[in-house]
């Protein structure tokens, strides 16, 4: 379909809409939707963050493909949407949180970060001549305490304690809606991602095409899973996942 | 066989005595000359009535089966056929002859729809087939429904997912009236045609009640206002199809499917006078195989390869691209090459050559 100038509201970011709409602005909400799922849940004791990995061929070398992102030693990204976008918006965020230990010689606040990052994809949305970010962000860190935040295109964020951005948002916020618990420790919080994974990814799920990190509130360091560990939760959801559809059978 | 006008017949007849009629019953046939954009569809309100009318007209006329009457009040002449006399053989009608008006016969009426397409033909679209069901109850017995009837149905979806096909194959089992229109037929030559041509539709279509009112493509009438001046004044045929679809004026017993690739670019209060949007999607893995399957059964050419090889490879392909493209390639391929059967060379050449890269966003680009 050739879309048609719906009376050119959609053609610059700048212009709103009769009825108070930035269209532009909405469809680049569109192409987070066209990225495959990232989940982040946060615990008890952390921050848990999980994604489907899009890997086309057996050609492709499944680890170059990144969705999840260090950004400080306490801060991870797991990103949606266009690739390029995101990597410019991770490198600020990088640069940001050295730029706030140099400065004050502390780690950066995660609420702090979020919001830079959030005040540099509004300018996006407001000038003339740029489009806006086609990327939106999931932030885990530890400053006190967890913290989870979502950034969408438009600058906006919320902090949630359970969250999914991508093709597969729906699926997973609905089970999560229904079985995240205040409570939850890192391995349920883990297991809870796969199994959402599992669902919003149609049951196809493997070691090569999930990455799974995790930001431990006591140590308040990053770590992203080696692919043995990704595989024994991976190997553990299917077995789980499809033990569930067979007693729903019967 | 020579059509035997009543004149020539009246010749011959003329010298013999024509016994008065007891009984003759009649059928509508159509025009003589074709008017544009009418139907030749006779709806008898008044049994009783239409008697006195045909006797007034052709009191005296000599008859016999097969014979073709032309009611003149009608312009232009509405020709109706003998189809049964009694006695049996030349009669005249008579003041007391009985005159009874053939029912048309549903079926044979709907106009021909092409194939014989039927609703398990259809592969996939659960959600669909079941609404369909719904729509062929209620037509079956539309008293049990009150007012909760289904009324307006919109399917909308990829090209070539079968949203025409599905159609096709409801107007092929329901043995309900079945209009099909195409949506740039009710754009008319000068302004108010649009409109007159869709109030004539539905009200030809409530005259028959129950009926189905399929409108093909109907983001070319329907169009949202702010995409109007892109295409020409079809506001008037907004309108009007807003009045017919839940308006002032209902349909009892119509039931509207319109079918588009752009629900995007429909007018949004048409848009929420369908009770349900229905999507057709891209076919998953099995469903390809159970598409291709189908269709190999239906070639003229036997095929000798493994279908299953190919699901992968045609992953996003909608059940038309399989047939037009990847089947009928292969088909032409093997008969231009004299084979006698198709083979998976002719397969895997026809997929070679098939693009379909402009309908997929680049996956390498999206995380």
């Amino acid at each position: 379909m050739q879309p048609m100038p719906s009376m050119g509201y959609d053609r610059a970011i700048t212009v709103f809409s009769p009825d108070g709409r930035l269209f532009q602005v909405e469809y680049a909400r569109e192409a987070v939707k066209r990225g495959t799922t990232s989940v982040g849940i946060k615990c008890t004791d952390g921050i848990v963050l999980a994604v489907d990995k899009r890997v086309s061929s057996r050609l492709v070398e499944a680890p170059s493909v990144e969705k999840i992102y260090q950004i400080d030693d306490h801060i991870a990204a797991a990103t949606c949407g266009l690739v390029a976008d995101a990597r410019v918006l991770v490198d600020r965020a990088r640069v940001e949180a050295q730029v706030n230990k140099i400065t004050y010689n502390e780690p950066i606040d995660v609420t702090i970060l979020v919001k830079k990052i959030c005040d540099f994809k509004q300018l996006y949305t407001q000038h003339g001549g740029v489009r806006p970010f086609g990327v939106a962000l999931l932030v885990g860190g530890i400053t006190a305490e967890p913290r989870l935040f979502e950034t969408d295109p438009s600058g906006a964020l919320i902090e949630y304690k359970a969250t999914a951005i991508g093709s597969g948002r729906n699926v997973v916020m609905e089970i999560f809606e229904e079985k995240y618990k205040d409570n939850i420790r890192m391995d349920g919080a883990i297991d809870l991602a796969l199994e959402a994974l599992y669902k919003a990814t149609e049951e196809k799920i493997s070691e090569t095409t999930v990455e799974i990190a995790t930001i431990d509130a006591k140590t308040k360091t990053y770590r992203k899973l080696p692919v043995k560990e990704v595989a024994a939760h991976v190997a553990k959801a299917i077995k789980k996942g499809s033990s569930s559809k067979e007693s729903g059978k019967g | 066989m020579p059509v035997k006008t009543k004149q020539a017949r009246r010749l011959v007849v003329e010298k013999t005595y024509a016994r008065p009629a007891r009984f003759v019953r009649l059928k509508p046939v159509g025009f003589p000359i074709k008017e544009l954009h009418r139907n030749y569809f006779v709806n008898v309100e008044r049994e009783d009535l239409f008697e006195i009318y045909a006797k007034e007209q052709w009191m005296g006329s000599v008859i016999a089966t097969g014979d073709y009457l032309f009611d003149q009040r009608v312009i232009p002449d509405f020709a109706y056929q003998v189809t049964k006399v009694l006695p049996s053989g030349v009669v005249k009608i008579a003041e007391d002859t009985i005159v009874e008006i053939e029912k048309p016969e549903v079926k044979e009426d709907r106009g021909a729809v092409e194939g014989g397409v039927k609703l398990k033909d259809v592969i996939g679209h659960g959600h669909v087939k079941r609404k369909c069901k719904i729509v062929m109850k209620y037509l079956e017995d539309p008293e049990s429904f009150g007012g909760w009837a289904p009324k307006n149905v919109l399917f909308h979806g990829a090209p070539g997912t079968g949203k025409t096909m599905t159609a096709k194959a409801l107007a092929n089992e329901v043995k309900a009236r079945f209009f099909k229109v195409r949506a740039t037929d009710l754009v008319g030559e000068f302004v108010g045609d649009g409109s007159k041509r869709i109030h004539e539709l539905y009200s030809m279509a409530a005259d028959s009640a129950p009926a189905i009112v399929f409108i093909d493509e109907v983001d070319a009438v329907g169009l949202d206002r702010a995409y109007q001046s892109v295409r020409g004044d079809v506001a008037e045929v907004v309108n009007a199809l807003l009045s017919e679809l839940d308006g002032v004026k209902e349909n009892p017993g119509v039931v509207t499917i319109a079918a588009t690739n752009s629900p995007a670019l429909l007018d949004r209060a048409i848009r929420s006078r369908f009770e349900e949007e229905l999507e057709f999607k891209i076919p998953t893995k099995d469903e390809r195989l159970a598409i291709l399957k189908h269709y190999v059964r239906t070639l003229p050419m036997e095929v000798d390869a493994d279908l299953g090889r190919y699901l992968s490879r045609t992953e996003g392909f909608s059940g038309r691209d399989l047939k037009e493209k990847l089947l009928k390639g292969a088909l032409y391929r093997a008969i231009l090459e004299d084979a006698e059967k198709i083979v998976e060379r002719h397969l895997d050449e026809a997929l070679k050559e098939i693009d379909l890269a402009l309908s997929r966003p680049p996956g390498e680009m999206f995380t």
